[in-house]
Order: structure tokens, then sequence, then C-alpha cells
């Protein structure tokens, strides 16, 4: 059992190293949301690999809903390797007239909801998580925002709704790195203790190490377990994590502009690791 | 179209057109921000209550959530009073429904001078901010006949749809025989060659109102009735426009995006054409109180109504 575990922590890891990749490769192209991209790879190896069941059409049983559009970025390297988007479609991120958003617009393939008007996912997946349940469907409903997004009012009203509903189909991702567009969330306005004031909403709440493939999947399990309560994980991340040469350059990066970092070194490196899986 | 007889008075209309519509279709959704008593809601929430769903007080939640529910096959009827709907919300109504195709209802009680509270509780600018959304659909129904059957429609209509309600005192105007809603669809109510009158809403309701009292002085007009606002029939109000050397619209809304600035937009896209005059809440701060109150202080009552339809029919 311990190998089975190790093997597919390992599988798991080199699927977040082809991620962190494919993020590079995107965004080196003409830049973009290179850092949030690399920093949630472990969580798109996990969800998009692991967690969430696959359906009988080449896509999900499970429902995911990205609430900051910005993190789309982690969505397309995601689907690079589940076959949904061509690295060729994808590196036409960023252009004029593309058809892959930095910030998806719903109905674009992959995509549930319009993301970018920030703390409107939350609700929309409890809308989605309530609705499924009325239904008796078994399906999970997973909802991706950032702790900037803590700020706006309609994540708590959709807590409220949650916890008061009982959504134990639902749970919510943070991803807590303390930045927002203009500098630490701490210093702009602080969020935390972020686990504690959502068990006060009615939720089951996990603080993890959100790079660590082994805590993330703890947590899923522990939400999958948890009844009659919707589940946060609160994913502590670092921008670029798993990227030390460019981490060490932009350890704060908001959005990377095309020629502010050595894409190449990064890329490279990555190649290297996943070689050597 | 209208009832040959005297109309009838509805006392709580949406209670039954609710109740009416969720016992045929299983696949709407009820939603309300604790206001369910105030726009009427008590039969499907007591007898229905799968069907019925209360968010609490906070409208961006009750909007975003029911797009939510939308994305998984039910279709939400979101209601609030309509200041609610579209000003606390509109962001959540523009990108959670506006963007996407799934049906997605919002229907906005007490509208314009409608509710007896001032400025807060007042959506005097609703239309226009919800017509100014791509792709939505936008209605202001006279009646209850009228209510009942874009409601109908509005559920099966792709995208966000924003409709007025009624509650309370309602009026049976139209004979639910002989009336058939279609979106974007113009209805004359009278025909005639001098003034032509455009309104919507409780402004067709008041258009009745100082169409009689025209009639007994012998004033010559015509009544056109326009509960679709977006998409809008531009040949049909165009035409009617043309066919008239006045035009005088009358809303229950700002005289600023409303109906009034839509006929306008439309006639002034032909270049020529009959002079405009707006009635309709004249881009005031309104007063509070009873309807008729608030009408008078306004000039929206019959009689001014009347006089100032008068008067244009006058070149004044």
């Amino acid at each position: 059992m311990e190998n089975n575990a190790a093997s597919r922590i390992s599988e798991l890891e080199l699927m977040a190293t082809k991620i962190r990749r494919n993020v590079l490769d995107i965004c080196m192209q003409r830049g973009g949301y290179a850092g949030q991209g690399v920093a949630l790879a472990d969580i798109a190896a996990c969800l998009y690999f692991d967690e969430m069941r696959p359906d009988n059409n080449n896509w999900y049983h499970d429902r995911f809903v990205l609430s900051n559009g910005h993190d789309a970025i982690m969505t397309y390297g995601a689907l690079a390797e589940q076959g949904s988007y061509t690295m060729e479609e994808l590196r036409t991120y960023n252009a004029d007239g593309t058809k892959v958003d930095q910030s998806p617009i719903e109905g674009q393939f992959g995509f549930e909801i319009t993301a970018g008007s920030l703390g409107q996912g939350p609700s929309q997946a409890a809308g989605i998580a309530y609705a499924e349940r009325l239904e008796g469907s078994d399906k999970r409903i997973y909802c991706l925002f950032s702790d900037g997004e803590l700020q706006e009012g309609n994540v708590w009203e959709a807590a409220m709704f949650a916890g008061h509903q009982k959504l134990s189909n639902l749970v919510y991702i943070i991803d807590n790195n303390d930045l927002q567009a203009t500098g630490a969330t701490k210093d702009v306005l602080g969020v935390e203790p972020v686990p504690e004031k959502f068990e006060t909403f009615g939720f089951a709440a996990k603080r993890i190490n959100g790079n660590s493939i082994a805590e993330i999947l703890e947590a899923f399990e522990e939400a999958r377990n948890t009844i009659d309560k919707p589940f946060v994980i609160v994913c502590d991340t670092l921008i670029f994590a798993g990227v030390d040469c460019i981490q060490a350059v932009l350890p704060n990066a908001h959005y990377v502009a095309k020629a502010s970092v050595d894409w190449q070194a990064g890329l490279q490196a990555l190649e290297e690791r996943i070689s050597n899986f | 179209m209208l009832l040959a007889t005297e109309p009838t008075i509805d006392k709580a209309p949406f209670d039954h057109i609710s109740f009416d519509l969720c016992s045929r279709r299983k696949d709407v959704m009820l939603m309300s921000a604790d206001l369910s008593k105030y726009t009427q809601i008590i039969r499907v929430k007591n007898e229905l209550p799968d069907q019925h769903l209360d968010v609490g007080m906070a409208e961006q939640n009750l909007i975003s959530v029911a797009a939510g529910i939308s994305k998984a096959g039910f279709v939400p009827i979101a209601t609030t009073f309509a200041c609610y709907a579209t000003r606390r919300a509109y962001d959540q109504m523009m990108i959670c429904m506006g963007t996407g195709p799934k049906t997605n209802v919002v229907v906005g009680f007490t509208p314009g001078i409608a509710n007896p509270a001032r400025i807060h509780h007042q959506a005097a600018e609703d239309l226009g901010m919800i017509r100014a959304i791509p792709n939505a659909t936008v209605i202001d129904p006279m009646d209850v006949t009228d209510f009942k059957q874009a409601l109908d429609v509005a559920v099966d209509t792709p995208g966000l749809v924003y409709m007025r309600g009624h509650r309370g005192d309602t009026p049976v105007l139209l004979d639910d025989k002989k009336f058939k809603f279609e979106l974007g669809k113009t209805y004359p109510l009278r025909t005639g060659s001098g003034v032509g009158i455009i309104a919507t809403g409780h402004g067709t309701q008041w258009a009745l109102e100082a169409s009689a009292l025209l009639a007994e002085r012998g004033v010559d007009h015509s009544l056109l009735h326009v509960p679709t606002i977006k998409p809008v029939n531009e040949k049909e109000i165009s035409d009617y426009c043309f066919a008239h050397d006045q035009i005088v619209t009358i809303e229950n809304h700002n005289i600023v995006t409303g109906l009034g600035s839509l006929v306008a937009e439309i006639v002034s896209n032909i270049g020529r054409g009959p002079r405009i005059t707006r009635l309709g809440i004249p881009d005031v701060w309104a007063p509070g109180g009873t309807l008729p109150y608030i009408r008078s202080q306004l000039a929206l009552d019959a009689p001014a109504l009347a006089a100032k339809i008068e008067a244009t029919s006058h070149g004044e």
C-alpha cells in the first residue's frame, strides 16, 4: 500500500512538473499570469488527474468552477495534458483574437462560468451544488478562488448560504499566496485567519501547503469524508513554486511581462526534471 | 384585446401566477432574498417547497446562486424588489447571468414609483440599466394578463430575462383569450390619427386612464402598448411613430434611458419624424407615499397626463 501511495504521489508530481512546463511555454509567448499557474500546478495535477472523476465523454463527472479568471492559466496547463487543448492552441493565449482567453467567458471549453469579476464564483458553485444535490446527483463541486478575493462581500454571502444549506458536495479551494494586485494581502486588507473564518460560517476547514501533493490529496480525502458541511482547503502557495530560477527573480509577481524573465532557463530546468522522473 | 367589461382587481397576482407556473414546470426554481411575503410568494413556498429557495437578505448572492442553479438544469426565477435586483446586483446580473446561454429570469417588484418608500426603494432606472446589457431581454408588463403570459415566455428564453413584476391590487385589463404575449411585439390598444401615445408597464395603465379623459373631450389619439423593451421591434415602433406628428411616451421610469429614450433612439436612427414628448419620472428624486400622491406630485396622474397630451396635440 505504501508503495502504491508513493507511486501515486510520484506520478502526480510528474504531472505537476509537466503543467509547470506548459504554463511557462504558454506565457513565454506574450506574458501572462505565469507565477500563479506555476504555483497552482500541484493542485491542478491532483484535481484534474486524481480527484475529479472522469465521465464517459473525455471530460469529468465532477464540476470545477474557476472564480478568479487569471488562474485560468492553471487549467490551460492541465488541459494540455488532459487533451482538450493543444499546446499550439494554448500558445495563442494573450494574443489579439485568441480563443484562449486570459480570463475565460462562460461557454469556453473547460470553464463553467464567466470568471474574472472577483467574488462571484463561490456563490455560483454553491448554486450548482444545491441544484445537483436536489436532483439526487453525486457530483462534487470544486471552486478555486484567491485570498485577495476574500475581500469581496459576495464570497461571504456565498459562504453563509453554503454553510446554512450544509452543502457537503461543495469544496472551496483557496489560493492563499498573501498577494493581490497591489501588494501583500496582509498589508492591503488582511484576511486571516481564513480557516477559522470559514468554520464560523459552517464549513469544515483545513490549511495545507498547497505545493505538497501529499497534503492536497489528504485534504481532498478529508473533504470527501465530511458529512453535512461544505469544505474549504486553504492552500498556502508561493508564486513560481517549483521553478527556483524564476522564483528567485520574481517571488511576488502578479503579472509577468514577456521580457521580464529568462523563460528558457525555467523550461530547461523543468524538462530536465521530467526526463529524470 | 382589452376586456370589454370593467377591469377586475387581482389582489395577489404573483401568488397564483408563480404557483401555476411551478405546478406545470418542475424545473422552475422560485428564489427570494427574504421578500417572499412582500412579493406574494405564499403558495409555492408552502406547497411546493422544493421549488422555493430563500437565500436571505443578500441580493448579490441571490443572483449569483441563481446563475449557478441554472447551470445545473433548473430555470431560476430570482425575485426581489427591482431596486435591489438591478442596483445592488447589477454586476452579478450582467456577468453571472448575462454572458451565457442558460435561462435566468429576474423579476423586479415595486418598480419606479410603485414603492411607497423613497429613493432607496424606487427603481427608476432599472429598464435602462438592463437594456444596456447585450443579448438581455427586458419586459415591463401592463397588467395581470400581460405579466402571466410574459413570465411563461421568459422561462423559455435563453440568457438573462429581466421583468418588472406586479404585486398587490393589480388590474386585469387585457382579455386572456384575445391577447397573446410575444417577445418584441407591440400592441395597439386604441387607434386614431392625432397624438400617438406609446406606453409600457404601469405607464400603460396610466395612459389608459388619460385616454378615457381625452376621449370624453373628443381629443383624437391612439395608444400603443410596448411590453418588451428589449429586444424591440424597431419597425413596428417606427411605423407607428411616423404615422403621427406628435408622439408622447409614458412610463413608470426615469425619462432618461427608458421607453422614451428608446423611442427617440429608434426615430433618430431614421433621421426625421415626429416630435417626441417623454413623460415619466422627470430625472428627479421622486417623493414617497401612496402611488396616487406620488403620481400627482410628478404630474403623472390622469388629469395631468391628459392635459399634457391635449396640449401636445395643439403643438404646445
